[in-house]
């Protein structure tokens, strides 16, 4: 953690715009716009939202002995973890995944992109960069690998939501080329104009690297540009999406939209405990029947601790109200007994319930002016494992509130959908 | 977030050193959160309101103010029997943000004690008191 707050360079853009500000892994950030984080929220669902991330961290990886550093501390299997057919991760592709000590905890989550053959970056969160990369650095001379980081000198904005490609699309050099064939997890581009990948770029020239990723469980992208850029992009591109409900977005509808689709937030709902057991078994390395790795790394510990580890579940309250995470909330079974701890809990305002379903914004059954009143969501980590349609209670120094553990939040999301659905 | 100057802050209606309003209306007190309150909140997504008919004394906790970010409790700035809730907040809890002076009312309260309406502050005094937090 830095000492002193961070700012990004949309700070004065996001003060100017009466953002409400917040301290967030050591960086003033916006909370919230004057619209209001309901309305951010809901934006990202139905039309489009944009997020200042520049305050996460990439951290380059080159040299031949890139891959096997990768496949020594990401819990991933660079050589089989892309789509059912479990392929080797290719240059343009990237995949989601976390750093673990020996122990098994975590010490941060990741995505790792394939620039080249011996040339990855890995982008970690905020204030986690030198943390990561002096963690690599320490396996870096038995591996042959450079580890770079780049303080100050890419951003990152994410532009997220059903009409992200339409929106980008009138900002792109030769959009058709850039999106038609990009599917979930893939990426273009450079952000460096020097470098040789740097063929994606906007209607002036700027080279982007563009990434169809996300923190939102919507279609969307992530954008990383030359930091001296970051500003002209942001105005650019909320220039262009005014015609599509485009919203700047804070960190309140990130995290409610993050929760809603089954996402961590690391050091928070995943940590310093055994990454096991958790929603997340896709980022650890299982062969195809769930028994064992199909690589060595560091952390794989955790396979043998299966029977012993705590669980972390989704769960889903009745409406909007929560329990406040600074007020160290614990679960309680049906019974009374105290049998864990709750590690997020927000609303998603796109959703409600409709009888036994969940329904959102987005569902196509939704009924007519249907208006959610929200409903409240995160993960609970507890001693044993317990069913999805278990009811628990989270308590917490003001209130109990029943929720249900569940499978799956919000539905109907996005992020999956195929490019030609979109654009 | 507002600038304290930008908020508005009516004269019409007093204000409690917890930021409700209260507003004389014959022999009812009608009861909401100052436009400060709301702004600084975020936007309200859930209202916990008393039940008609239940007495709290100045200063009570008598409802519950849920946001983005946080649970804020909603104090009584008089004494007395709370005669009306405004329903229209179960299904439309951000009318606190819209119209906190109007359709965003909370309670309507009978008021147990008439000399409890001089310890609320004038606007101009509450203004005074919000520059002081900032």
């Amino acid at each position: 953690m830095q000492a002193e707050t961070r700012t990004t360079p949309l700070h004065s853009w996001h003060s100017a715009r009466k953002a409400t500000m917040g301290d967030f892994a050591g960086w003033n950030m916006p909370m919230w716009y004057p619209s209001g984080a309901v309305a951010e929220h809901r934006a990202v669902i139905t039309h489009a939202g944009i997020f200042d991330t520049s305050h996460m961290e990439p951290i380059l990886v080159n040299g031949p002995g890139s891959l096997d550093l990768l496949q020594h501390c990401f819990t991933r299997d660079l050589q089989a973890c892309v789509g059912s057919g479990r392929t080797a991760l290719k240059p343009g592709q990237c995949v989601y995944g976390a750093y673990l000590d020996e122990r098994g905890g975590v010490i941060d989550d990741a995505i790792v992109y394939q620039f080249a053959e011996d040339s990855y970056m890995t982008v970690v969160n905020a204030g986690m960069g030198e943390i990561v990369a002096g963690h690599l650095r320490s396996h870096g001379e038995e591996f042959e690998a450079r580890i770079a980081t780049l303080p100050g000198a890419v951003g990152k904005m994410d532009l997220q939501g059903p009409l992200s490609a339409k929106i980008l699309a009138t900002v792109l050099r030769d959009p058709d080329r850039v999106l038609r064939d990009m599917g979930y997890f893939s990426f273009k581009g450079h952000f460096d104009h020097a470098s040789a990948q740097a063929d994606t770029t906007l209607a002036d020239g700027t080279p982007i690297l563009l990434s169809r990723t996300g923190y939102t469980g919507e279609f969307g992208f992530e954008i990383f540009v030359d930091a001296r850029r970051v500003l002209d992009l942001w105005e650019t591109i909320l220039s262009a999406g005014r015609d599509f409900g485009l919203m700047a977005c804070g960190l309140a509808a990130r995290d409610s939209l993050r929760a809603g689709a089954v996402l961590p937030l690391s050091h928070q709902d995943i940590g310093p405990w055994p990454f096991i057991n958790h929603p997340w078994s896709f980022a650890l390395p299982f062969n195809k029947d769930q028994t064992s790795f199909t690589k060595r790394f560091m952390g794989d510990c955790v396979l043998e601790m299966r029977d012993t580890a705590e669980h972390t579940l989704p769960f889903v309250g009745y409406d909007p109200r929560k329990v406040l995470l600074h007020d160290r909330p614990v679960v309680l079974d049906r019974a009374g007994h105290e049998i864990g701890v709750v590690l997020t809990c927000v609303a998603d305002m796109a959703i409600d319930r409709r009888g036994d379903r969940i329904v959102s914004m987005a569902s196509p059954n939704a009924p007519d002016n249907f208006k959610p009143r929200g409903l409240s969501c995160g993960f609970i980590r507890v001693k044993m494992r317990r069913e999805p349609g278990e009811v628990v209670v989270l308590r917490d120094s003001r209130r109990s509130i029943e929720v249900t553990i569940v499978e799956d939040i919000r539905p109907d999301r996005t992020a999956r959908y195929p490019m030609n659905r979109m654009i | 977030m507002k600038e304290i100057d930008e908020l508005e802050l009516p004269g019409d209606v007093r204000y409690s050193a917890t930021h409700e309003w209260a507003r004389m209306s014959g022999d009812t007190v009608r009861v909401g959160i100052s436009a400060y309150a709301q702004d600084r909140l975020g936007d309200i997504t859930f209202v916990e309101i008393p039940q008609v008919g239940a007495s709290f004394a100045q200063g009570e906790r008598c409802g519950t103010l849920e946001s983005a970010k946080a649970l804020s409790e909603l104090f009584m700035p008089v004494s007395g029997e709370v005669v009306a809730v405004n329903s229209s907040l179960e299904e439309s809890p951000e009318l606190i943000n819209q119209e906190p002076y109007a359709g965003g009312w909370i309670i309507d309260v009978k008021p147990g004690n008439p000399a409890e309406w001089e310890i609320l502050m004038t606007s101009d005094a509450y203004r005074k008191m919000l520059e002081g937090l900032e």
